[in-house]
């Protein structure tokens, strides 16, 4: 599994390597948390997600901008998910700690995940996902 | 000088995208820019304008400022009309800070008058919630929120966080009438409500500024400002309520777009008809969230004057507001369009409207003037004050720039300099910056925007808006 930010003039634009469809929503979440706090969370809390999409990315995105959601209201910092992809849902629980000024490095707003750019790829040995953040 | 292959200059500073450039474009495109800013054009962005072409009921161009950059849905820098009639609304030319904007406070000290700065950065950064986690002082209920949604400047002001004139001299004072709060949804008020009246991060800053030098002293009288004296500077926009709401219903049009069988290059510029019940759900919800980006700024525009009412003894009502402008937006206007009125509704991303003399929605002390438009610099760098055209109302739907544009991505930004590099230099040329964090400061210096001066030069040359004055930093706070 890996995380990598591309360069984007304007935005965040992030490249998601992972083994499996549920690593790669996983994943995507921590590189979300990293644009936004430097690092993701560590485990501690939970809380319920489940979103609809027509597409894999249609998907991705409704995830990505839920995560947007509960770390802005709930404060949470995820870590990580424990998911249950299926045709057109993902549902699960989204671990996390809670943000503080200190540990989190101040944070940085993410205003939203474009569809621009959104693409998951599959290939022989694993998923690849881009994605931009708007910062 | 190198120009992008396929494009066809037009003049010094026009550029045409042609029909073809990507397969289905309706109109051309058409950008702005000097030979000198042509090295920063990136083909991401051009191919961004040319998508846009291919809309329906796109109107004449599909157009962008010399701040033109790489966004998504529509370039940074993007304007475009479509007809009411057989038109689209999407939020793919808005973007997710629905109204982020600029609005403009002259106080009435001159610069040699204002001491104390960094105690003054100091407390304008206690008084004003910024950043990630920046909560609001305000407890708003639904209902409250309600009216804020509805009313937007002149809720605030009828809180008490400002006086009548303040709504007066705010492009379409400060509320626009079409907002639907039913529109907006619970998760969107759920992230507005804590966050009324904070300013946010990213690129969003409080500025203390100078004006350094006066362009056009007719204008400069009849906007309320002159050479040496102290202004503040608000940009920031609708927050988490408009970032929800554009998420929400990007997702309402992108099932829209199948319905109505649209074909589109780009999924983030998901759109309907405008009078179809997806475009003005959205319409109605964008409208709202731009009334609450206004009251944002109101009430941010009211700790700051409580602060230097506190430290300067100035009174609250001589701290006259100049204007207030948004820069992503889509409106309902009028334009001349081949001789012919036509009702369009005009999207501006990263635009700002610049009517000219004589235009609707002008407060009469500017109407001779036309608009003031309100352009930040960078952190650290000059901005500046223009004002509308006629010259903007015939080539641009009376729009122009609204602001520097990056040229450098964050990830090249944080290799070069570190926060605390930036601030000490800027320290050196005595501008004060706080910021809740060194990283916030990197990702912005001056150096990943293209020049300022050489934006406003453009669109000052191109006439579609004229230079008034330059203001320059003293202070920053940022998110």
């Amino acid at each position: 599994m890996s995380i990598e930010e591309l360069d984007h003039t304007a935005d965040a634009k992030i490249r998601v390597k992972a083994g499996t469809l549920e690593d790669l929503f996983s994943e995507a979440g921590r590189a979300l948390m990293q644009v936004m706090y430097g690092r993701p969370g560590k485990d501690g809390r939970t809380y319920p997600l489940a979103v609809r999409g027509d597409d894999l990315e249609s998907l991705m995105h409704a995830y990505l901008s839920e995560l947007l959601f509960i770390t802005e209201v709930e404060g949470l910092v995820i870590s990580g998910a424990d998911l249950r992809i299926g045709e057109g849902f993902v549902e699960g629980v989204v671990r996390g700690e809670p943000f503080s000024m200190e540990a989190h490095n101040a944070g940085r707003g993410v205003k939203g995940i474009s569809y621009s750019g959104l693409s998951i790829v599959h290939d022989q040995e694993s998923y690849i996902l881009d994605v931009i953040f708007d910062v | 000088m190198t120009m992008l292959p396929g494009i066809q200059r037009m003049s010094e500073f026009e550029w045409q995208v042609p029909v073809g450039y990507v397969p289905g474009m309706r109109v051309p495109g058409l950008f702005f820019l000097s030979e000198s800013l042509a090295g920063t054009l990136e083909e991401g962005a051009v191919t961004q304008l040319a998508n846009v072409a291919t809309m329906p009921g796109i109107v004449r161009q599909s157009l962008a400022m010399p701040d033109i950059h790489w966004g998504y849905g529509f370039p940074i820098g993007g304007v475009a009309a479509f007809s009411r009639d057989e038109g689209v609304i999407s939020p793919g030319g808005v973007g997710f800070d629905i109204n982020c904007g600029v609005r403009l406070l002259a106080i009435p000290l001159r610069e040699a008058e204002l001491g104390k700065r960094r105690e003054l950065v100091e407390r304008l950064f206690a008084a004003i919630p910024t950043g990630v986690g920046g909560k609001s002082a305000l407890r708003l209920s639904n209902r409250e929120l309600d009216r804020m949604l509805l009313e937007g400047a002149s809720w605030a002001v009828s809180e008490g966080y400002g006086i009548d004139e303040d709504t007066r001299v705010c492009e379409q004072e400060g509320c626009m009438k079409e907002a639907d709060p039913a529109a907006v949804s619970q998760k969107a008020r759920q992230r507005g409500m804590p966050q009324s009246g904070t300013l946010g991060s990213g690129n969003h800053f409080l500025e203390v500024q100078v004006v350094r030098e006066v362009y056009h002293p007719e204008a400069a009288r009849a906007f309320g400002i002159s050479s040496g004296q102290v202004c503040i500077m608000i940009h920031c926009g609708s927050r988490g309520l408009g970032h929800q709401v554009c998420t929400d219903h990007l997702r309402t049009l992108e099932a829209a777009t199948k319905k109505y069988r649209i074909t589109l290059p780009d999924r983030q510029l998901a759109c309907a008809p405008i009078d179809s019940p997806e475009g003005r759900a959205y319409f109605g919800a964008m409208a709202a969230s731009a009334n609450y980006a206004w009251a944002n700024r109101q009430v941010i525009m009211h700790y700051t004057r409580k602060v230097l009412e506190e430290l300067y003894g100035v009174a609250y009502k001589d701290m006259h507001m100049v204007y207030d402008v948004a820069h992503n937006v889509a409106k309902m206007e009028e334009h001349v369009v081949g001789g012919t009125k036509l009702k369009v509704c005009v999207h501006r991303k990263g635009a700002t409207r610049a009517f000219g003399p004589g235009a609707p929605d002008l407060p009469a002390a500017y109407s001779s003037v036309g608009q003031p438009v309100i352009i930040p610099g960078s952190m650290g760098s000059p901005s500046f004050l223009l004002h509308g055209t006629s010259g903007a109302m015939e080539k641009t739907f009376g729009s122009t720039c609204h602001g520097a544009g990056r040229v450098m991505s964050r990830t090249q930004a944080k290799k070069r300099l570190t926060g605390k590099e930036i601030r000490d230099t800027l320290g050196k040329e005595g501008i004060i910056v706080k910021a809740p964090s060194d990283a916030a400061i990197a990702d912005e210096a001056p150096e990943v925007y293209k020049p300022s001066i050489e934006v406003v030069r453009v669109v000052h040359e191109v006439g579609i808006s004229r230079l008034v004055a330059r203001l320059e930093p003293l202070g920053v706070i940022k998110g």
